[in-house]
């Protein structure tokens, strides 16, 4: 372990130490009162896995602090031992989550956020009337006996395993799929990250820690009733807390936390009445004007003692290598595929796809052989980008057959065929936003190899991010790129997915010439280099004559040319309905 | 158990559900255009409930001149509201946008409901209007359901004709129904956005007085009235009167139906269920029909 190492967990070491300490030495008042800050710290830490690291506002996470106490003090009631009861708490609370995970997941941001709130006063009905098993609203009665030191200590051990499950999460593949699905998780899936079940352990982690806080925090209550495990109004606290600090933020829930709760402290101290008006006003005001939270404001980031605590999780940057200029096109970590000209890498039959009564696809046959480079021009409209998301899977065919490598494609997920070898680019480009360059490229690569780390993954990463020459960009965020920079990009973490097939939807457009050149540089090479087939939408046609094979022309979603580049410029369809009168005048 | 029973109970529940309504389509409104969740919204409607019986209780004014007064008041209010505090924030990127709304409700609802208790109590009240009882057969209606009919019925015309026969009903209808497109066209939406929140908030401080008529109101009971708005926004449609009122009548039914038939208890959990289900069945909710 380095100096630097040690410095770096000396701290927190002393922290912690300082806080088990804490019950042997200081009041009881003052443990009573760091007790609420740990147990609001697992409440609003769990909170933000699921909210600000996946993006999913969950606003009835209390839920499963609510079910934690009950199961507990039901568990203790029958005289089972505590912790035993708080891992039967932990386990009922995990089951509860993954039933209820498939149903909500099927929604998306604002509904997602309706369901989860209707969730809170349905659990305090549920807790209420089913009587026999909670004791409706007289509530339980937990055994008495003095258990402040022993639940502040489990309390602390969660609380300190909340927190490095933060720092961990962040460093692994898990992590890079929750901020893949916070930013754009229809692309996430096409990059080849599998989302439900991730989805799924995260909610039942969220929920494992939120139980266990409701577990410990009714054992040392010792009476629990429905309002004040399930009540609206306490239920939006801890939310509050780690908006307040800076949801997302490796030390956003531990600041927000800390600073609401001595807020509401001093309240209960010095106001006699009207606490709840103050305590409202606050958040109102840091709403108002602080809505990133506090470590998101700008005097405090760039301070010279807190900008540390602002730190983003994702500033994951591997230093090394850095000199090593040489990595050029060539040394890209791609499989150099052995094609097989005769041989049909993508065959599609029949296929159809409709929307109402539209027909966007109709009964296209296309078969794209190994090793080629395909134009697929057409009018707008003309079904070139519905092709490629039938390909991709973003939309489910009406009909029909695609086959990759003779593989049928109908029974598979996004992620699976994206796994399969096919890669793709958006007609407008869509990186994950608020990751850096090198997280977005590295993500489809720790996707596709399970065996590489995330740090290799990183390393992997620079030598795309080389070739799409953004090498100077590599640790600023996406969403500050040019429109030129993203489409490079776009198309550098399209090859990072170890294609086959490689879709390219207009990369070139809205482009200067010699920006144009280079992708056609690009996509002659990777073929060239690496064997990657390519099928190329494009509307400037001048670009795409000079490197593909062959030429698919749709109109109103029908094959209405297939053949050289020569074939189709004189075809007189294509003529009349795409390349233009200019070119039918010329004869 | 008669029929004339289930007929009284259903009178009750479609009054109720035709509040429900009211306060969900002030939502509806502010979510189709504003795109805010407002969890102070029900809050709003208990407030105006408790203050408005307030008044009632010590000056006795009718309560249609409450109820205008009150919505003046609630307009000045939410435009106010709207300008100061949620505007500002719509210059924010995306997550701070939503965070900071989030963060200004919530603290709004906290505020607003302890000054209420502070000021006026925790208690429930109402305003006890005189009782006269109208007979029809066995079914025994009372005067303060038809002013309640009469007022449900005479706000919803009053906002169906100013969604369809005024410059800002169609601003608003066109904004709910293309955004981009609206703005192209000229509509302010500074101003839109303002005038809107300022009319979601005077429908619910109109249905709080309505409210108070006839069911008990209290100081934090708002929040679980914004829950079941919620849920007859995602049934009826955003910015969808006609749906509101449908699926607010739905859900006053089902939870008197349920209170008469089963059991009083668990009336209240038929919302959120609802609102589950059809969210699960449909999980883009149903289409945004304009008003």
């Amino acid at each position: 372990m380095s100096a630097a190492h040690f410095r770096q967990w000396l701290l927190p070491a002393v922290l912690i130490a300082a806080l088990a300490a804490l019950p042997f030495l200081g009041n009881a008042y003052l443990v009573t009162f760091t007790f609420t800050i740990l147990i609001a710290y697992i409440l609003g830490q769990s909170w933000d896995w699921v909210s600000g690291e996946m993006g999913y506002v969950n606003l009835g996470h209390y839920c499963f602090y609510g079910v934690g106490a009950y199961v507990f003090s039901i568990a203790l009631v029958a005289h089972y031992p505590a912790l035993f009861a708080m891992l039967v708490a932990a386990a009922i609370t995990i089951l509860i989550a993954v039933a209820v995970a498939v149903p909500l997941f099927r929604l998306h941001g604002d509904y997602f956020a309706f369901a989860t709130l209707a969730l809170l006063p349905l659990a305090e009905i549920l807790a209420f009337n089913l009587t026999s098993i909670t004791n409706g609203g007289d509530g339980i009665v937990l055994p008495i006996q003095s258990v402040l030191k022993a639940s502040y200590l489990i309390a602390l051990g969660v609380c300190v395993l909340a927190f490095f499950s933060t720092v961990w999460i962040n460093s692994i593949r898990f992590g890079y799929a929750l901020k893949s699905i916070r930013n754009d998780e229809e692309v996430a899936e096409v990059l080849g990250v599998r989302i439900l079940p991730i989805k799924i352990k995260v909610l039942a982690l969220s929920a494992a820690f939120a139980s266990l806080a409701g577990a410990i925090q009714s054992w040392q209550m010792s009476y629990i009733d429905p309002p004040t495990v399930f009540g609206l109004n306490v239920a939006l606290i801890p939310i509050a807390m780690v908006l307040l600090g800076g949801s997302g933020l490796r030390w956003g829930p531990l600041v927000g936390v800390i600073v609401l709760a001595c807020i509401q402290q001093w309240l209960l101290v010095n106001i006699q009445s009207l606490q709840a008006t103050v305590y409202g006003a606050i958040i109102l005001l840091i709403g108002r004007f602080m809505p990133g939270g506090i470590l998101r404001a700008p005097w405090l980031r760039n301070s010279r003692w807190f900008g540390a605590l602002s730190q983003e999780h994702h500033e994951y940057i591997v230093e090394e290598k850095s000199g090593n200029k040489a990595s050029t096109a060539d040394t890209l970590p791609l499989p150099a595929i052995q094609v097989n000209r005769s041989k049909p890498l993508l065959e599609c039959e029949n296929l159809r796809m409709e929307f109402g009564g539209n027909v966007a696809v109709d009964n296209v046959n296309l078969k794209i052989m190994e090793g080629e480079i395909v134009g697929l021009i057409g009018p707008n409209g003309s079904g070139k980008t519905t092709l490629f998301n039938c390909i991709s899977r973003v939309f489910d065919p009406t009909a029909g057959r695609i086959r990759l490598a003779g593989k049928d494609l109908s029974e598979l997920r996004r992620d699976e065929i994206a796994r399969l070898g096919v890669g793709r680019t958006h007609q407008i480009p869509r990186p994950f936003n608020d990751l850096t360059v090198q997280e977005n490229i590295a993500i489809p690569l720790m996707f596709h190899d399970t065996k590489l780390s995330s740090q290799q993954a990183f390393l992997q990463a620079r030598e795309f991010v080389a070739y799409a020459e953004l090498e100077h960009r590599l640790t600023s965020r996406a969403d500050s790129l040019s429109l030129q920079e993203k489409k490079a990009l776009e198309f550098a973490r399209a090859l990072a997915c170890k294609p086959k097939l490689l879709l390219v939807d207009e990369v070139a457009s809205g482009l200067a010439s010699s920006e144009v050149m280079r992708f056609v540089e690009h996509i002659r090479h990777v073929r060239d280099r690496y064997g990657i087939t390519v099928i190329w939408v494009e509307h400037i046609f001048s670009a795409l004559a000079q490197v593909v094979d062959r030429v698919v022309v749709l109109e109103q979603g029908a094959v209405i040319a297939d053949g050289t580049l020569n074939e189709v410029v004189t075809n007189e369809r294509v003529l009349e309905s795409y390349l233009g009168g200019t070119v039918a005048r010329a004869h | 158990m008669t029929v004339d029973v289930i007929i009284q109970v259903l009178i009750g529940g479609v009054l109720l559900g035709g509040v429900y309504a009211l306060v969900a389509f002030g939502l509806s409104l502010i979510y189709g255009i504003v795109r805010i969740l407002n969890f102070a919204h029900g809050t709003l409607l208990a407030v105006s409930g408790v203050v408005a019986s307030l008044i009632y209780a010590s000056y006795h004014l009718h309560p249609v001149f409450i109820a205008l007064l009150l919505a003046a008041a609630t307009f000045v209010f939410g435009y106010l509201f709207y300008m100061a505090l949620l505007h500002p924030l719509g210059r924010r990127n995306h997550f701070e946008s939503t965070v900071g709304t989030v963060l200004v409700t919530v603290g709004a609802l906290l505020m607003l409901s302890d000054i209420t208790a502070v000021m006026a109590g925790a208690t429930q009240r109402n305003i006890q209007l005189d009782f006269e009882a109208f007979e029809i057969g066995a079914i025994v209606v009372s005067s303060a359901q038809v002013k309640i009919l009469l007022g449900i019925t005479g706000l919803m015309l009053a906002i169906h004709l100013l969604l369809t026969r005024t410059w800002f009903g169609r601003a608003l209808r066109a904004v709910t129904e293309n955004r981009v497109g609206a703005l192209i066209c000229g509509v302010n939406s500074t101003r839109l956005k303002a005038l809107t929140f300022a009319f979601g908030s005077t429908t619910v401080a109109i249905a709080g007085v309505l409210y108070a008529i006839s069911f008990p109101v209290s100081p934090y009971m708002g929040f679980g009235l914004t829950v079941k708005a919620f849920t007859i926004v995602v049934v009826g449609g955003v910015g969808n009167l006609r749906g509101a009122l449908l699926a607010g009548i739905l859900l006053g039914v089902a939870e008197s139906m349920t209170s008469l038939l089963w059991k009083p208890e668990w009336a209240p959990a038929l919302s959120m269920i609802l609102m589950l289900l059809i969210l699960v069945a449909k999980p883009q909710g149903f289409g945004k029909k304009s008003a």
